[in-house]
């Protein structure tokens, strides 16, 4: 098998602050192939964000970054110090999903996509401007040869994000990452911008990282799923796997916040109990314990390790959620009506 | 584009209007001109005791053919005085409609003629000083915003308050002992030869002046920049490669502008004031020191001419001012 497009290992990423050190990022493995579409789920300040940033260099200067990430044989942390010069917006890109703001107000929309292409390809002006117009003919944006000079407000929500998309793709990048605003647009402008990116990047053959706190966006779109918590990779698996047998109890706590076709429509999601764990010297325990309807005493004494079947359904869980293992603490934590984290639990809450 | 206009024009009839009312009322009630026309006499009841018959008119002026009152009674005639304030300042709005600025009490000149002549000097001088804190301003705004919390970002910040905290004066003064009286690098005063000597002798004035606004516009900048440098827009312009320098003078900067250009237009309003006193200190003979004469001596024609040319001239700024508005931020046009 030939090397991985990305590879992302041991990655960890700190912040000094002066509350102390915010540990965002905590050892995150995971590979990703040509032509495949990752997604990294999770709740809000997981560290999906700060991973996107660390492979594009984006974070703050004050960031300290350990880990390796091999991008088509390149050590990007290298590059980084080295030649940054045509790498980020060639190679690897990004885009950040709100088009009311990724685009400046400034500037005109043809502008925005030209200067890649005159900066990264020393095109011409004149080359670089019908470019412009042939990439956003290409996603969509009709009478493109006026929009080019025309300024972001004067479009709509979805030319803008039309144009957002030209612009990153502009330059032929081989990986895009999406980054998915929390604070969610539109949710249906939403939808309708990632079936749009999914369809380009089939076209190209190109790869993409799609960023999203919600799993119910990732299926269908995602050939494998990873999900954060509290800075780790706490399970990663292909697309339909991870939906159809999870087995970390975070996963299946996220997989019941998401409306399925096979429940009644009225059925009451389920958001997750509790709060976000502290990234500020963080004990030395299963990040999920306070908030897991699994945990037992030995998840508190030590961080569980990835396991599973590498690079194919990994997790790091001592006691995974639709195994025997896993079956046993829930049983024991529901007869005694708490796990030993004081969670209350109950029986009816939807055993999978 | 018509509409904006002729909403200026009213505002700068409004602005003129009470400037000059004010003014003119000012002057009135805090000096008296004939004081300066013919004597301290004027000053006091004196007249009106003479008048009223209380006492006999004296004879201490040059012409003692006739009584100071008679001379007093007649330079009041001559120059308007004796009518009403209001009064007055109707006759003298009606002139400056026609365009006549009146003429000055002390030295008969037409005030448009004073200002003719003393005002380019004062315009050079701030049009200089602009240049020099735009100069100074915008790229070290730039830099300190990109290296924000660094050694050379700290360093200008500190050097920024410092120039905040000393007064024009105090810089002015110890600017002229450095740099043209102990060393003799630039001229002390104005030298008006030629268009070249004009501009080499108000280098340091300009500078002086300039570089308190210098000191308002980094801090403005920086603090706009830091903003804008937050948006999703300059991390995707980072995520398109493109380089830092780009980034800064490309994208960040013309959005952070606002907060510079909006006190760029206010502050000819506080660059007039400087100049009242750096004119004094390098010994131009500019508008600032013709007003300060003119106010000291209760010229009033004079003061208010000058008063009626600057006020434009804020109005007509803060005029372009507006007009860079929308040069900059294309979502003004719309609206
Ligand atoms: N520059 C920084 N300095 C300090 N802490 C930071 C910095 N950037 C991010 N963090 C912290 O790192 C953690 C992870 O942030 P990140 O933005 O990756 O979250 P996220 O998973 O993208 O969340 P969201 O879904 O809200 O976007 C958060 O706790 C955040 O506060
Ligand atoms: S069972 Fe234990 S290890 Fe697994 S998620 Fe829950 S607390 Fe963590
Ligand atoms: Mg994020």
């Amino acid at each position: 098998m030939p090397d991985p497009q990305l590879t992302v290992e041991d990655l960890y990423v700190r912040f000094p602050t002066s509350r102390g050190t915010v540990e965002a990022v905590n050892g995150v493995n995971f590979t990703l192939e040509k032509g495949q579409m990752l997604g990294i789920v999770g709740e809000s300040g997981s560290g999906k964000s700060v991973t996107a940033k660390t492979l594009m260099n984006l974070l703050p200067r004050t960031a300290e970054v350990d880990g390796n990430i091999i991008f088509e044989g390149d050590d990007v942390r290298a590059v980084a110090k080295e030649r940054r010069k045509h790498f980020w917006g060639v190679k690897m890109t990004m885009v950040f999903q709100d088009p009311m703001t990724s685009l400046n107000p400034v500037k005109r929309c043809g502008e925005q996509i030209t200067e890649t292409l005159r900066y990264h390809l020393g095109d011409d002006k004149a080359t670089a401007k019908k470019k412009a117009i042939d990439l956003l003919e290409q996603v969509g944006v009709p009478e493109p040869s006026k929009r080019v000079d025309q300024y972001p407000h004067e479009l709509s929500g979805g030319l803008r994000q039309r144009v957002v998309i030209a612009m990153a793709l502009a330059c032929e990048p081989s990986l895009l990452i999406a980054d998915e605003p929390t604070t969610a647009v539109d949710v249906t402008v939403q939808k309708r911008l990632l079936d749009l990116l999914d369809g380009l990047r089939r076209d190209r053959g190109m790869s993409m990282i799609l960023i999203t706190h919600d799993l119910g966006v990732a299926r269908g779109r995602c050939d494998d799923v990873a999900v954060m918590y509290g800075g780790r990779l706490v399970e990663r698996a292909p697309t339909e796997t991870l939906f159809a047998d999870s087995r970390h109890p975070y996963t299946e706590a996220l997989l019941r916040t998401i409306p399925r076709i096979d429940q009644p429509s009225h059925t009451r999601l389920e958001p997750i109990a509790g709060r976000p764990p502290e990234l500020i010297d963080p004990a030395e325990e299963c990040a999920f314990a306070p908030r897991c309807r699994y945990a037992q005493p030995d998840c508190l004494g030590t961080i569980p390790p990835v396991g599973g079947v590498r690079g194919q359904h990994e997790f790091a869980c001592f006691h995974p959620a639709n195994t025997d293992r896993g079956r046993q603490a829930l049983d024991a934590n529901l007869a005694a009506g708490q796990t030993v984290t004081g969670l209350q639990i109950q029986a009816n809450a939807g055993v999978n | 584009m018509a509409r904006f206009i002729a909403r200026r024009v009213v505002q700068l009839i409004l602005v003129l209007l009470s400037v000059t009312f004010i003014a003119f009322g000012a002057l009135n009630f805090l000096g008296d001109p004939l004081v300066n026309i013919v004597g301290p006499l004027a000053a006091i009841d004196y007249c009106d005791e003479v008048e009223a018959g209380l006492r006999e008119d004296s004879y201490t002026s040059i012409n003692n053919s006739r009584g100071d009152c008679e001379i007093i009674g007649e330079a009041k005639a001559d120059f308007g005085l004796d009518k009403p304030v209001i009064q007055r300042y109707f006759t003298w709005l009606g002139n400056i409609i026609t365009g006549d600025l009146g003429t000055s009490f002390q030295t008969q000149l037409p005030v448009s003629e004073i200002i003719a002549q003393k005002l380019p000097k004062s315009l050079m001088l701030m049009v200089m000083a602009q240049i020099i804190a735009l100069a100074v301003a915008i790229p070290i705004g730039v830099y300190s915003a990109y290296r924000a919390g660094r050694a050379v970002d700290r360093a200008t910040s500190v050097a920024s308050f410092g120039l905040l905290s000393i007064p024009n004066f105090a810089l002015g003064v110890i600017v002229l002992q450095f740099f043209a009286l102990r060393n003799q690098w630039l001229p002390a005063s104005f030298d008006d030869t030629s268009i070249g000597t004009r501009i080499h002798s108000l280098i340091l004035p300009a500078t002086v002046l300039g570089l308190g606004i210098a000191a308002t516009y980094q801090r403005l900048l920086r603090t706009d920049l830091l903003t804008t440098l937050q948006e999703d827009f300059v991390h995707m312009a980072r995520a398109k490669g493109m380089t830092d320098r780009h980034i800064m003078t490309r994208h960040a900067l013309r959005p952070s502008l606002f907060s510079l250009i909006t006190v760029f237009g206010v502050s000819t309003g506080a660059l007039i004031g400087g100049s009242l006193v750096i004119e004094g200190i390098f010994s131009i003979p500019g508008i600032g020191s013709e007003i300060v004469t003119a106010v000291v001596r209760d010229d009033f024609p004079v003061v208010l001419g000058s008063v009626v040319v600057i006020a434009t001239g804020f109005v007509v700024i803060n005029f372009f001012v507006d007009l860079l508005y929308t040069w900059l931020d294309p979502r003004v046009r719309a609206s």
